[in-house]
This record gives C-alpha cells, structure tokens and sequence, in this order.
C-alpha cells in the first residue's frame, strides 16, 4: 500500500514548502509543509501530503493547511498537522483533527539526580517502575475510581488527581491549561465512553505509550535551560500517554455521529474520516464538550503516572520525591482541538487549533504561560525513539505569527509497523540496545519492542533542527534514554 | 481468493479484505481485525465457550462495516472475548444480524498483540466487481 505523492511542491526557503491552492479544486486555503531536502523523500513516499490538500478543503480554515516535520500518513488528517478554524466564517471542528487519543501528551519530570546518582540503581529503578505502573494492552490501574469520581476527573482533571493527593498545586501550574480544561460537560459522554475509561486511571498504555528514565546530554541555551531548571548530566523522566479508551470512544462516536453532518451541513471532504460540524452547531458544541473530558482525562492520567513515579524513585532512592527534586518541567498535549486566540492579518481572532500530533508552542510573554517562564516561552517536550534521544525545546513569537502557535511532536515514524517487525526478525532488540547503548528495556507485548524499534521512526535530531531552523521553536536541550518501559 | 491480508500503513494498521459476497466479507474483516489484534495463529488457542449475538442497524454498507467492527471490539474490550469464529446471518439495507464465537480470555496472560483503538472511515470504500467484494480497512493503532 506504499503509494507515492505525485504532486509537486513549491519551494518556499530550505524549510518550507507549499502545495499551491491550484493542487486540488476544493482547497480553501494551500498547504505548508515544514521540511528539508532530507525529510521530503520519506513524505512523498506516502499520501500524508494528499492528506494535507484535504484538510484545505475543511470550511472555515484560515491560512494554511499546516504540516510539521514529522508528517505521516494518518487518517483523515495526516499526523503531524496542524489546522486552525474560523467560527465566524462557518468553522467547523473535526473529530478526526484531533484523533482517537485524546490529549495524548508528554510531561517531563526533573530531578536532583546525575547519572552518577543512579547509575548503580538504575536496574532496580526500571524493573521497580515497570512493576509499579500498570502498562501494556488493555491495562488496568490499582487507582481505583467510583463512578462519580470519575465524571469528576472529566470535568476537573489533574486538579482532581492533585485533590486525591497524587500530587501539589505546582505540578498543575506546570500543566497546559493547568490539567482542565474549563466547559467540559460528563453528559456528553457515552455509557461506552465511561466503561472504557474506567479502571485505566494511572495506566501506560501500549503501543508507543512509555516511560522513559533519560539524562541530559546536550544544554543549547543555558539561560533558558536554567529558568526550566535543566543542567547537564541531570537524570530526566519523561511519560508519554493519553486518554486510554475513553479518548478512543468518544472519537469513534462523534466521529460517527459527524459523518452525518457532511449531509446535514451540506459539506463536502475528500475523505469521511474528515467528518466535521460547524463549532457552533449542536454536534460541534457536543464533541468539543466531550472532547475536553476525555482531554482532562488524559492529565489527570499522566499525573497519577507521576506520583507512581515518584512513589517508586523514593522506594528505590529511600528519600522523599521532594527531596529527590522530582519536579514538573511541563506538560503538553499533542493530539487535541483549542480555542485560541490568534493574529491573522493583524487582526486578532478567536479560533479553533486543531493539533493531530503537533504540540502547543507559545512564546514569551503569552498570558497562559506560568510565570517563572512567561519571559522565556513555553516549554515544548520532543520525545524521540527509545534508542536515541529527546528534545525540550521552547515556543517562538514565529510560531505564533506561522502556525498558530504550534511545532512539531515527535521523531515520526518511517516504517510501518509490520514492516518494522519484518526488520526485526531474529534480533532482540533490547539486547542490542543494552549492548550498544546500555539502555535496560523492558515491554509488556511480545511485539511492541520490534514495532517501536529505533529504525522505525525518523531520526528526531534532523526533525526538531527543522523546527528549529525554520524557529518555529527553539532547542534547549537533548536528552538521551538511560531505561525505557513500555506497553 | 485470499479472505484478506494485513496492511502497511506507516502510522496504522490496515486489512485488504476480499469475498465472493457481502456477508463473508463482513465475516473475513472481522477475522482479519482479531489476527491483528491477537497474531496470526490466535484461532488454534482458542475453543468456543460463548457465542454473542449482534444487530446494527444503518443506512450505508461503509458504516455498517465500521459499525460491525467496532461492535465486536468494544465486546472484546468490554467481556474480554476473544472471537474465532463469525457468521453474518442477515445483510441488507435494512442492518445486520450476526453471530460471533470465542472465549474468554485474561487481558493480562493472553500475550496479545495489537491494540487497536478503533475502526476509521479513512478511504473506506466497499467495491464490486466481477469476482465479488472487496474493501480495504483502516485501523487505528
């Protein structure tokens, strides 16, 4: 099913390129795709390019159909995109622009510890995390929630993870949105929604849901770093998760419940996982509601991963986390739909950012931002694969004039995943990664090591010097795996 | 004709499903979607122990499929039945009726492979031509 884009591309400058309004009739607005030369070949290998052109074609879109370098085939949207809406000029929100894993997002931990700390514990600290935190296929927590606890941590989030005592008020300050979204209405949800979410509270996940035990190895900007409290040979945790299957059923309905609406609304995609409704319609207003829950859900998740976290450093360290300095650098989600306000033309805008695997980016000054970084910009955190590294980079005033505050979010995968575990055949892949690198990993599904192997995605370091080269974000520092469990 | 194979999709995960007729292809897509999330010999493990019966109802044979398919992946979320074995008994414009077998299985020792989070409409086409249907599915992974 590999078909390549046929297409041509107009070359912007080394790091951006546009598909031309005259690409599609159809398109309301051209594409952007951020990129250079090393990154396109792996683009056009597939259709994400096609999908970009489609998502032009949503009402209401402003600017751009907009791309990050990590772009891949998706569905629907392809991952990696970014698109903001108008609802004054018949905007519409889309299901599918977010994707079935709600706010699933990445939060990075900091520590007082140096490799030197840990390295003598460091196996007794993964296997111990990988004990203590429900993860793989299915999985459910030992965080056990009543029925109207959970229509709680729907509307309240982390804050009510926090409120549990899985967690302090600082860890919210650090949180996008502080972990909660406001307007998020429970009865929006479905009976179905609220079964699959239950009991998977403080739960990985599996596929490329992970935990990941790091140290810093790269400062590029230490006045920044030092603001995020970020040193040189300081240990690092980084948790990547989401909304579990509440996040999976409350796409899967109003996904379902929109396809409808093309008719209703007379409105006309390429591709029904497009499916879409007016913001201020009645579906528009139900999704974006139901939305949010499952986004709260998601924080409220990836807080209580953290205090298990936290509740293992201390067992194994035999110190308090405070002590340990187990502190909240940021937390950001990468798959969510956010009513914004943006200059368009010099002129300011309430619109709706949909970022499909692409993560928030603000820059200095922005109001939303904590104040120990309102000055510097918003932390934006790049996991990579488990074999090499990840990034905190930090958000742009070019974001916020280009992509509606936004960058990239990941590495992005290259290979498909059965076409990774044919590549993996016979190797065992966490010997080769404790052999070569001395990185201890440990997976709950047979599978999930060969599929997430580390030639499976791009190489993060050319993806996050795109961002960076086209300053849409800024790199502060790199971090490599020293222990990853996953799913 | 192959009742189906499985996909390459870079992010996803996909079936290619073909059949002389509407129903085995409904049956075939189901197949297809517990090897992924089971592995390809799954069905030697298992021996029936229930059997859930399964009504939809819709007006296009696309959201049928996608209706079907997220049916019985919810009851496997749901029950944690893992389905053999599919028997589409009623197919028209009207819904379907269906009967899927298999047994009960414990998320944390059955070794599975794949989670799939949900069935997509991406390039959701069901086509007919002179050897039968065919269709290809997206998955969510």
């Amino acid at each position: 099913m590999n078909q390549s884009w046929q297409g041509t591309l107009e070359k912007i400058d080394d790091y951006r390129w546009k598909i031309p309004l005259s690409y599609k009739p159809g398109m309301r607005v051209p594409g952007l795709i951020f990129a250079n030369e090393k990154l396109l070949p792996g683009i056009f290998s597939d259709k994400a390019i096609e999908q970009v052109a489609n998502v032009a074609f949503l009402p209401g879109i402003v600017k751009y159909s907009l791309a990050m370098p990590d772009i891949h085939w998706g569905y629907g949207f392809s991952i990696g995109g970014v698109a903001a809406t108008d609802p004054k000029n018949g905007g519409v929100i889309s299901p599918g622009g977010v994707g079935y894993d709600i706010n699933c997002g990445v939060r990075l931990m900091r520590s007082e510890l140096t490799l030197e700390d840990i390295k003598p514990n460091l196996s007794a600290l993964i296997a111990s995390l990988f004990n203590n935190i429900p993860c793989g296929v299915g999985s459910s927590g030992d965080i056990k929630v009543s029925d109207k606890e959970e229509q709680e941590i729907f509307v309240k989030g982390a804050r009510w993870a926090v409120k549990k005592g899985y967690g302090i008020d600082e860890d919210l300050e650090y949180t996008e949105d502080n972990g909660s979204m406001e307007g998020a209405d429970p009865s929006y949800v479905s009976e179905r929604a609220y079964e699959r979410g239950r009991n998977q509270s403080g739960t990985l996940g599996s596929g490329n849901h992970f935990l990941e035990v790091q140290v810093v190895d790269t400062i590029y900007d230490e006045f920044v770093a030092n603001i995020f409290g970020i040193f040189k040979g300081q240990i690092t945790v980084m948790i990547h998760s989401g909304s579990r299957g509440l996040g999976y059923q409350i796409c899967d309905d109003y996904v379902k419940s929109m396809v409808h609406c093309l008719k209703k609304y007379n409105i006309s995609v390429p591709d029904k996982q497009l499916a879409c409704a007016p913001i201020d319609s009645q579906e528009g207003k139900a999704y974006f509601s139901a939305m949010k829950c499952a986004a709260n859900y998601a924080w409220a998740n990836r807080q209580c991963l953290m205090y298990l976290t936290r509740r293992v450093f201390e067992k194994v360290f035999k110190k308090s986390w405070d002590s340990l300095g187990l502190r909240l650098v940021y937390d950001v989600a990468h798959n969510i739909a956010k009513k914004e306000t943006h200059k368009v033309n010099g002129e300011e805008k309430v619109l709706y950012v949909h970022r499909k695997g692409a993560t928030r980016a603000f820059s200095p000054g922005h109001p939303e931002l904590p104040e120990r970084y309102r000055k510097i910009g918003q932390p934006v955190i790049i996991p990579g694969d488990m074999g090499r590294a990840s990034y905190l980079l930090v958000g742009t005033e070019q974001a916020m004039e280009e992509t509606f505050g936004s960058t990239c979010h990941g590495a992005g995968r290259n290979l498909s995943r059965a076409a990774a575990i044919d590549k993996c055949r016979g190797r065992n892949i966490s010997k080769e990664l404790l052999d070569k690198s001395g990185i201890i990993v440990m997976a709950k599904g047979k599978s999930t090591l060969a599929e997430e192997a580390p030639e499976a995605y791009k190489d993060v370091d050319i993806v996050v010097d795109v961002v960076h080269n086209a300053g849409i974000s800024k790199k502060i520092a790199r971090m490599t795996p020293l222990g990853v469990i996953k799913g | 004709m192959k009742p189906y194979e499985i996909i390459e999709h870079t992010a996803d995960v996909g079936l290619k499903v073909y059949s002389p007729s509407l129903k085995e292809l409904f049956e075939n897509a189901a197949r297809g979607m517990f090897e992924i999330i089971a592995g390809k010999y799954y069905g030697e493990k298992i021996d029936i122990q229930k059997s859930i019966h399964i009504k939809k109802e819709v007006d296009a044979f696309e959201e049928l499929l996608v209706d079907w398919l997220s049916e019985l992946l919810y009851i496997f979320n749901k029950e944690k039945i893992l389905f053999r074995d599919f028997n589409v008994l009623e197919l028209n414009y009207n819904g379907l009726s269906g009967i899927a077998s298999g047994r009960s299985i414990d998320f944390r020792y059955a070794n599975l492979r794949t989670e799939i989070k949900a069935v997509t409409f991406h390039n959701l086409k069901i086509e007919e031509n002179e050897k039968g249907f065919s269709c290809g599915i997206i998955f969510d992974v």
